[in-house]
């Protein structure tokens, strides 16, 4: 009967034909996934050709547009130029990872090369646990104790008085959303580059210091080189989920469609801003307004886009650097 | 065998309830409602309980997207019920409003800066940037400086029925930060000692800010009913022509029933029935 074949030990063809099978729909899946985001989001490239992914709009209005118009919308309803939000995702992940990249390579070398094992011991199971905690969480952190503490103590009058009629100085600022963004990629980067640091023979290492390096000239020269393939793939990782965060940032950020001037001295890391993820939380009720729906499906697309360029990119970089490989 | 014979008999059940059970909830009645996003929670509770009532005899579905494409909706026939949270206007002409609710929108302040009441030309002139810095003379406030002035995302109909009833339909000034819940608008005043913003009455009296009165009539659930607040924004379902059948049993009892005005109290004003 069936049901006792299916307990018996699988003959090899057959659970090679399932596994397929499983594999083929997890393909499927994103794949429909893809299909559906591009369809919902065409009206958005149907209006505008590409020229929706620049500037030169007041996306504000062009929204309040949308949410305005009726629907059967007429074609100036579509008119849209997302520069500020595509800027604001690129801002507050490339500062992030740039400084998360040097913390976690700092931090990583610490745990795995001078620190004592007892520390290790202790360390590397709480970066996993910082690794998991929810987005929302530090969400919290940041409106409840950040965002205030910015708000009425880091800005001053005059800085609030340089800014009126531009953008108001809340602490809902990019500084705060750069900051806890940073906070939750780390770990993430920390945890992989620990791990392949670890996966480096410390014959290579011995030997560098046979030859006369001192032993962090040494981790420069061979383990960090060793282990580059690694911290590429944490750097595209972390990067991923940083442009994909979406409610942290919408809570901490300062709901505007602002593009922070770095012209502005310091007044720049006070500014609010919007990116593609959080301008997708704020505006999630309007979405049955058909150009309003077009719109989050086509920033939708574009963070889609993102992900795949990420993991073409970073496959591309890790290419040349498959000979410093130490697995594999 | 025996265990395969039971199993079959199992999934050869579940298929005939799978397949009936659609078949059978296709008999109900279905009444669609599209429309306000600032009704929508209330609508949600009223439906949910008038189901729970007559089970099996009514099935709703209730969508989002704002006034405008309710009407729009209701107009074409792509919906029995519309739900507004505007005053019918000319162009609405062959369309019945029913006012299921109303509630009050307040300016609130930082619990720090006391302002006791506003005149409606002076909120017009804070939210639309015309006055920019807090002065004793704007109710007797005690903070200084520039005005933080928090708005809702453009999608938010509190955001509509606040501009229409108390900015004379003006736009609040550009520079305004959008909150994009009317817990977060909360949070961003409480932590902000030069700011002012506006939520419906029942986030406002939770306490924790300070709300000022408009004109000289504070703003909670008595002004609203009484009608001597300005800012009372009434919630309507509108149908094409008079309300019939399955639309028209639901809508009388939103207007009538004990259990029905109990969950429009809990956090609106009831309307009374119509006479």
């Amino acid at each position: 009967m069936p049901l006792e074949r299916l307990r018996k030990p699988w003959p090899d063809h057959r659970a090679e034909r399932t596994l397929g099978a499983v594999s083929l729909l997890v393909g499927a899946v994103i794949l429909a996934m893809v299909v559906f985001v591009t369809v919902r989001a065409w009206p958005i490239f149907e209006h505008n050709g590409l020229s929706w992914l620049g500037s030169g709009g007041n996306l504000e209005d062009e929204i309040t547009r949308m949410t305005a118009a009726s629907s059967n919308p007429t074609a100036a309803d579509y008119h849209l130029r997302a520069w500020p939000v595509i800027y604001g995702a690129l801002l507050t992940t490339g500062i992030a990872l740039v400084l998360g990249l040097v913390l976690a390579l700092l931090s990583s070398i610490f745990i795995v090369e001078l620190a004592p094992a007892r520390v290790r011991n202790v360390v590397i199971p709480v970066v996993r646990l910082l690794a998991s905690v929810p987005s929302v969480i530090y969400g919290l952190i940041g409106i409840l104790v950040l965002v205030p503490y910015v708000g009425n103590h880091l800005v001053t009058e005059q800085q609030r008085q340089s800014m009126q009629g531009t953008a108001q100085l809340t602490g809902e600022s990019l500084l705060v959303a750069v900051v806890i963004l940073t906070v939750m990629i780390t770990p993430i980067m920390i945890a992989l580059i620990c791990e392949a640091l670890t996966a480096v023979p410390p014959s290579w290492r011995e030997g560098a210091i046979a030859l006369g390096l001192n032993p962090l000239r040494a981790v420069r020269a061979v383990t960090l080189r060793a282990i580059r393939p690694a911290i590429v793939a944490a750097a595209v990782l972390a990067t991923a989920r940083a442009l994909g965060e979406a409610v942290m940032i919408s809570m901490v950020s300062g709901g505007k469609f602002f593009t922070p001037r770095p012209s502005d001295g310091v007044v720049f890391l006070y500014e609010p801003l919007r990116t593609l993820a959080s301008t997708i939380v704020d505006y999630r009720e309007g979405i049955s307004s058909p150009p309003l729906g077009a719109t989050i499906y086509s920033f939708a697309f574009l963070l889609l886009f993102a992900a795949f360029a990420l993991s073409v990119a970073g496959y591309l970089v890790k290419l040349p650097l498959r000979k410093y490989q130490t697995r594999g | 065998m025996h265990r395969f014979r039971r199993l079959s008999l199992a999934f050869a059940v579940a298929g005939v309830v799978g397949v009936a059970a659609p078949v059978a909830a296709n008999a109900t009645a279905l009444v669609t409602i599209s429309g306000a996003t600032s009704s929508y929670p209330l609508v949600a509770l009223l439906t949910a309980k008038y189901v729970k009532l007559h089970p099996h005899k009514i099935r709703f579905k209730v969508t989002q997207g704002g006034t405008t494409v309710g009407i729009n909706d209701v107009k074409a026939g792509s919906v029995t019920i519309a739900d507004v949270a505007q005053e019918p206007t000319s162009a609405d002409a062959g369309l019945t409003f029913y006012p299921i609710a109303k509630y009050a929108i307040c300016v609130i302040t930082n619990k720090s800066n006391p302002v006791s009441n506003l005149t409606a030309a002076q909120v017009t002139s804070i939210f639309t940037g015309k006055t920019k810095e807090w002065s004793s003379a704007l109710g007797g406030a005690t903070a200084a400086g520039p005005i933080t002035v928090f708005s809702r995302t453009s999608v938010a109909g509190v955001l509509t029925s606040f501009k229409s009833l108390l900015l004379e339909g003006k736009s609040v000034v550009s520079s305004a930060t959008e909150e994009a819940s009317e817990g977060l608008m909360r949070q961003a005043v409480e932590s902000s000692p030069t700011g002012i913003g506006f939520v419906s009455n029942f986030q406002a009296n939770k306490g924790g800010l300070n709300v000022a009165s408009i004109g000289g009539v504070a703003c909670n659930q008595s002004t609203a009913a009484s009608g001597q607040y300005p800012g009372v924004s009434v919630f309507y379902e509108v149908t094409r022509g008079k309300a019939t059948g399955a639309a028209s049993a639901f809508i009388n009892w939103v207007d009538s029933s004990a259990s029905a005005k109990k969950i429009i109290e809990s956090q609106w004003v009831a309307i009374p029935p119509a006479a």
